[in-house]
């Protein structure tokens, strides 16, 4: 957990942004060692499909595929981490631009209150606003999200091999379903987590660009949140719930007496949880690329009236 | 000192104005909402071929429907999530624009001459990836189409159904993994993009205006 925290602490004002962060290779090899995983399971059900293999392989080759799969998540969760360090040097670099390419402008009088900007309704402030609940709760959720996932996977992939290994037709169906179960839920608390450090970005630019503004003794300029942000709150909730509610009916299928049905059903359900976190995430990737289209015309505009 | 003009650290494009949007940037501005709404759609027919599988095998439905169904869900379920990763892809590609479109128009605001990071190579990875695994996926769903309109109520042709089944579900799991690592390189351009900026705003007030 400590050295979670250490990866998205804010760099010093001096740091250099020149300086390279071992976090993005480290990231990119973390992703190879998934795609590797996924592709150990393919050449295994190539096998099973050769009549090469056992159809039992197809349990174990599951749950490595869902475990590569999760190792791919985790390094796209730590390449995240990078990007909100990598924020916070752009905050100082801009600001310490800033107090030098500022133009002079007559402090005349401000009308704060609600304003018009080319992305969107905002809000102009004498201090920066704090930051929004949804974001507070992201910078504090991300990090047992991120932690918990894996863990969950990884034990959805030793259920996967007691299921290959087991003889009795019930053991075997509890195994499994319970395999589905826990490595879907794992893997919807690291689209979660994935979901969080994206709120954490947003949080961040909303922190920083009120904390540059501050600091040129300039009124405050902040979007309101976005449509496509309130969407994105709904969809990561509303798919991180179903991903706890497949597990639970996974729990149930382990023990019926009509396995098939249920598998046939909540095998779609499940993937349709993870198909929900992933539009959130979209939604939550366009909200990053709106407020950073704001905050270019808001530097722009600062350069060229000082106001 | 290097500099964000120093080859060695970064490769730049200069010139007087902002480029504006690369085409890919362009794309993944004109794209991201139709991919959501195309793979949101999708999931939603997913799921209900997955319940009509379902009610078949509790009434104890034709195996070969049951064979048919399982390839047609899967099939469609899969091109939602390659609609949704695409829309991921295109949605990184809006923030890269972003970065190379606004950070030009802060340096010509500045009246200094405009750096424009060249295409690192992890965006062209990133591009290329992302290309493949689009294919990987859309041809694994549309062969389970095919396959499930080639299904017949035979053992023989059930095990075939099987036997496809398996290896598309191979092929499709690698699909994602790829779609997934492609993601992982456009995310990783941006940290690039973040640190040439920090480093172009640091050297941007003690240069001379351009008149």
């Amino acid at each position: 957990m400590a050295a979670l925290a250490h990866l998205v602490r804010r760099p010093p004002p001096d740091a250099d942004p020149r300086q390279t962060l071992r976090i993005r290779s480290v990231s990119v090899a973390i992703g190879l060692l998934g795609v590797a995983l996924v592709s150990a399971a393919l050449a295994a059900n190539l096998a099973v499909a050769a009549g090469d293999a056992d159809a039992d392989n197809l349990l174990w080759t599951f749950g490595l595929s869902v475990a590569g799969f999760r190792t791919l998540k985790l390094a796209i969760a730590l390449v995240l981490t990078g990007i909100v360090v990598r924020l916070w040097m752009r905050v100082d670099a801009v600001e310490a631009a800033l107090q030098r390419l500022k133009a002079e402008a007559d402090p005349g009088s401000t009308r704060y209150g609600d304003i018009d900007t080319p992305f969107g309704k905002g809000a102009l402030t004498e201090k920066a606003p704090g930051l929004l609940p949804p974001q507070a709760m992201a910078r504090i959720m991300w990090r047992p999200m991120v932690l918990m996932g894996p863990m969950l996977v990884l034990a959805g992939l030793v259920l996967s091999l007691l299921a290959t290994g087991a003889d009795d037709p019930d053991t075997v169906q509890a195994f499994w379903a319970w395999t589905q179960g826990t490595q879907f839920l794992g893997e919807a608390m690291l689209l979660a987590g994935i979901s969080f450090l994206l709120g954490t970005i947003l949080a961040g630019l909303r922190e920083g660009g009120g904390e540059v503004q501050e600091s040129l003794g300039l009124a405050v300029k902040t979007l309101h949140m976005p449509t496509s942000a309130k969407a994105f709150l709904v969809l990561m909730f509303g798919g991180f719930l179903l991903g706890v509610a497949q597990f639970v009916l996974y729990g149930i299928a382990a023990y019926v007496d009509d396995p098939a049905t249920w598998f046939a059903w909540l095998g779609p359900l499940r993937e349709l949880a993870l198909g929900i976190l992933l539009s959130g995430i979209v939604l939550a990737l366009f909200t990053i690329g709106t407020v950073l289209g704001f905050q270019h015309w808001r530097i722009r505009q600062i350069i060229e009236t000082g106001r | 000192m290097a500099t964000a003009t120093d080859p060695a650290t970064f490769r730049v494009e200069r010139s007087t104005r902002s480029l504006g949007f690369n085409l890919p940037q362009r794309v993944g501005r004109l794209l991201w909402l139709p991919m959501l709404l195309m793979a949101v759609m999708l999931f939603g027919a997913g799921i209900v071929l997955g319940i009509v599988r379902a009610s078949e095998i509790a009434d104890g439905g034709a195996p070969d429907t049951i064979a048919a169904l399982q390839h047609v869900q899967a099939g469609i379920m899969f091109l939602g999530f390659a609609s949704v990763f695409a829309a991921i892809s295109f949605a990184i590609a809006r923030i890269l624009g972003q970065f190379r479109a606004g950070g030009g128009e802060v340096q010509a605001a500045a009246r200094r001459t405009v750096h424009t990071l060249e295409m690192p190579g992890t965006a062209k990875l990133f591009l290329g990836l992302m290309a493949t695994a689009m294919m990987t996926l859309v041809v694994a769903s549309a062969l389970h189409l095919v396959f499930a309109a080639d299904i017949e109520s035979t053992p023989a042709s059930l095990a075939d159904a099987e036997d496809r089944f398996v290896v598309l579900e191979g092929v499709r799991r690698l699909g994602v993994a790829l779609f997934l690592f492609a993601i992982l390189l456009g995310l990783a351009t941006i940290i690039r993009v973040l640190r040439f900026q920090a480093v172009r705003m640091r050297e941007l007030p003690s240069e001379e205006p351009l008149r």
